[in-house]
């Protein structure tokens, strides 16, 4: 038995050392992150599926390596892998000449026959990209000649250049990639044509970008990105502390690894800087005003929630100043959101009134109030992955609560929020608008989405004549016509109360202090990496 | 013996079937719709009612429930577990290597675990009631009490960023095993080192010890036999600790960013990515039925009164 014992030991042994061994022995990889040539950022997934034309893939990564025939900027849409552009008369047919001498990072041409076969690529995955209204409109994409390609939709669509300039489906892969002929069923690799180009990716452990040298607006000045995965906020930070990691940013869903005392930590030591961007969306929570059961289907009772939300306080304790307090759903640099509405700040005596107007009354049974006999209760969901969410939840409970409002807070996942979201089984629930690029169309058109915001529109008197106007503004050609119309539906749903926001939302980059020329894009979904260099 | 293991592994055949079913059922009892589940994870922004349909066909889901089931345990018998929600990519393509990742990391904590609970419980047991045996269990139960993720930060902040000895994470080359491998050893072995100290102990009392004493035995050899005696009753528990540290390796693995399968059942649990937790139950159950099975066999060969009973 000894011998036989003996015998597995050594088994044992021998395993564990073949198998360890079997582990690459590429030595402390990311150990060069502090020698000032490159950037290691955190991020708590791994970069995913990188098929430009479909959801999965981390959108900073995509927006490193894929490009748009034009760029949305703060001055308006700019030329990208399209040179120029026309509008026909009728707003129909739009015509763009490429950029030529453009290369895919395998080496294969740019030109008119590649935008054509991308963007039917997209278009025959249709129903998966049918969020983009943009995809519903497309009729045919020809070829005029090798640099110049036309868009034909079937009625006249504004924001047509706007949503070719998001992040995805809209970019270019390189044809040679195409499976089947197309991209709906995978890709057989990752070439665009953007400042950088994936060379290796470690599901789960790290992706790795180098500079694409023959990029058409210049090589880029910092030669290799990694994107390290890091799931944990606490590995984060004792990673960037040892310089494995250099830089942490906002991720594509509005969570930070880092708390800001953290980050302001790591600015006070001297080594880093961070900085942030302008507000690229608000941080909302959108009421339920289409179940009929829950108090939250009354105008009166948002109403009052809306006084009782302390964003002052939100904005200077939860966020250490680092996000503002919002008033309206879009902030005013939003396209169309310049509009004025009735300003409704933190006054509780102001929402005990109303709610005293409507019938809710403090009874002799206890603190919260009821009507008819049905207390007033409601429950607010918050992302558990949020570090930010459950303490502003907390502290609306507790407002709410002096005017008599009993608040249940329930923690859940992200994707378990969104299915509530889409079945309406809510009555409050944290949110944030998609982002500069796409507001205010794409947020105002997902009103009317069912797995959107439909039930916190459905509920309201004037849902009607709201989805009558959305539908209006998405085709109407006239300027000062679509102007008024946006002007009509932000006052609706403001009124209304449903979209309840609390402060404006801003995408945080900590970065090594010697690294410069770090700005933004106008969508907290990508960063412009090509543009940074260390000095 | 042949019989034995024969009727032993005979017997783990309905009993996995039986999980495989419980597994399918539970996750089918969500509420969930699975295809919508499938374009949430996409990450797909607006679902509509076509795409919704078009899916569920595409899923299989417009079977009835038995017909999915059995579909899937004959695929599940050619080692096709289906496709992932979320990126469509074969279920054993993302299990496999998570699954070795695991392994790598739970062969090497077992062996650190079996190889300081057996010098632990021997130095304990023959010192038992002194202050070394007090000492010892007394720094391992503070130890063992610490919760792992508390413990695994404090770890790399002293040797990563302090002592800027070993990488804080991620599993590049033999010496990121070094700081997991430590976290997980005290968690068990903490547990493992007092039941060979008390099976040791037990031991020391019989008569075959007090039989060899008479004859003059050096005490190094009574030692070993009691020794021997003792790891038989441990061998059996130290086999179960390779299923249960293999299923519970979550928290190391996040704070470590170790490529596992705790990280990727975390991540698929948390995007109800559903093939993939399926697979993850079936695999970790067969895992615990074979090394049950192990073990008893295991026990069953040191001791023949077990299989003459079965």
């Amino acid at each position: 038995m000894t011998r036989n014992m003996g015998f597995l030991l050594k088994t044992f042994m021998v395993s564990i050392v073949l198998l360890v061994g079997c582990s690459n022995g590429d030595t402390e990889k990311t150990k060069s992150a502090d020698t000032g040539k490159e950037i290691v950022y955190a991020t708590s997934k791994d970069i995913n599926d990188m098929n430009p034309h479909f959801y999965s893939g981390s959108m900073p990564a995509q927006g490193m390596v894929y490009e748009s025939l034009v760029e949305n900027t703060e001055e308006g849409i700019k030329p990208s892998l399209a040179e120029s552009w026309e509008v026909s008369e009728d707003g129909k047919v739009y015509t763009f000449h490429l950029r030529k001498n453009v290369t895919f990072h395998d080496g294969e041409l740019f030109n008119a026959e590649a935008v054509k076969q991308n963007i039917e690529a997209v278009q025959s995955n249709a129903s998966k990209h049918s969020w983009i209204k943009l995809s519903t409109k497309i009729v045919a994409c020809n070829v005029l000649d090798e640099y110049t390609v036309e868009l034909v939709l079937s009625e006249p669509y504004y924001p047509t250049l706007v949503e070719l300039s998001m992040t995805r489906p809209y970019v270019f892969i390189s044809p040679k990639n195409f499976v089947n002929g197309g991209t709906k069923d995978g890709v057989s690799g990752y070439n665009g044509t953007g400042p950088y180009k994936l060379t290796e990716h470690k599901v789960d452990q790290y992706a790795v970008f180098e500079a694409n040298e023959n990029y058409w607006g210049g090589a880029p000045r910092v030669k290799k990105i990694t994107a390290k995965v890091l799931p944990a906020g606490e590995t984060t930070f004792l990673a960037l502390q040892k310089g494995e990691v250099n830089f942490v940013f906002t991720d594509d869903r509005g969570a930070n690894s880092l708390d800001v005392e953290a980050m302001n930590q790591f600015v006070e030591s001297g080594e880093h800087q961070m900085i942030r961007s302008q507000p690229m969306n608000t941080g909302i929570v959108v009421a339920n005003s289409s179940k009929s059961e829950s108090a939250v289907h009354e105008k009166a009772v948002r109403e009052a929630f809306w006084h009782a939300i302390d964003r002052e306080t939100i904005s200077k304790q939860i966020f250490d100043g680092t996000e503002q307090v919002a008033y309206t759903l879009f902030s005013s640099n939003v396209n169309y959101a310049n509009v004025e509405l009735q300003k409704r700040g933190y006054d509780l005596e102001k929402a005990k009134k109303i709610l005293e107007e409507a019938g809710w009354v403090i009874g002799s049974a206890g603190e919260f109030r009821t009507k008819n006999g049905k207390p007033l209760a409601m429950k607010l969901y918050y992302d558990v992955n949020s570090s930010t969410q459950k303490t502003q939840a907390e502290l609306i409970q507790n407002t709410v609560k002096r005017i008599g409002v009993q608040l249940e807070i329930i923690g859940e996942e992200s994707s378990s929020i969104a299915n509530r979201r889409s079945t309406g089984d809510y009555d409050l629930l944290f949110n944030q608008t998609w982002g500069l690029a796409y507001d205010p169309q794409s947020t105002i058109a997902a009103f009317t989405s069912k797995s959107s915001y439909y039930h916190t529109t459905r509920g309201i008197a004037q849902a009607e004549e709201l989805y009558r106007k959305i539908e209006e503004v998405m085709v109407s050609t006239n300027e000062e016509h679509r102007k008024s119309l946006y002007a009509d539906i932000l006052t609706i749903v403001h009124n209304e109360a449903v979209f309840i926001p609390i402060t404006n939302g801003r995408v945080t980059i900590l970065a090594p202090k010697n690294l410069q020329g770090i700005s933004f894009k106008q969508t907290q979904f990508e960063l412009p990496f090509e543009r940074m260099y260390f000095e | 013996m042949g019989s034995y293991i024969t009727k032993r592994l005979m017997l783990s055949i309905p009993l996995i079937l039986i999980i495989s079913f419980v597994t399918f059922a539970f996750i089918h009892l969500s509420p969930m719709d699975p295809a919508e589940v499938v374009l949430h994870s996409q990450g797909i922004p607006t679902i509509t009612d076509e795409l919704l349909a078009q899916t569920r066909a595409k899923l299989g889901m417009d079977q009835p429930f038995l017909t999915r089931y059995l579909n899937w345990v004959a695929s599940c018998l050619q080692l096709d577990f289906g496709d992932s929600y979320i990126t469509g990519k074969p279920v054993w393509s993302m299990l496999g290597p998570a699954f070795l990742h695991t392994v790598k990391l739970t062969l090497v904590s077992s062996f650190a675990i079996v190889a300081l609970s057996v010098v632990l419980g021997v130095v304990c047991a023959l010192n038992a009631g002194k202050w070394v045996d007090k000492s010892v269990r007394g720094v391992s139960f503070f130890l063992t009490s610490m919760p792992s993720y508390w413990l695994a930060a404090l770890l790399i902040w002293y040797f990563s960023v302090k002592l800027d000895l070993l990488p804080t994470s991620g599993m590049e080359s033999y010496k990121s095993y070094i700081l997991p491998v430590v976290v997980i050893t005290i968690s068990y072995a903490g547990i493992y080192f007092r039941i060979i100290r008390s099976s040791m102990l037990s031991n020391m009392n019989e008569d075959y010890v007090l039989y060899a004493r008479a004859c003059g035995l050096p005490e190094k050899r009574i030692t070993m036999h009691i020794l021997r005696n003792s790891l038989q009753v441990a061998i059996s528990v130290f086999c179960m600790a390779i299923p249960i540290i293999l299923g519970s390796t979550v928290v190391v693995e996040n704070i470590f960013a170790w490529p596992g399968l705790g990280t990727l059942s975390v991540k698929s649990i948390l995007s109800r990515d559903f093939p993939i937790i399926q697979a993850y139950v079936l695999v970790l159950a067969v895992a615990f039925i074979l090394f049950n099975t192990v073990s008893d066999i295991i026990n069953a060969a040191l001791k023949p009164q077990i299989r003459d009973g079965f």
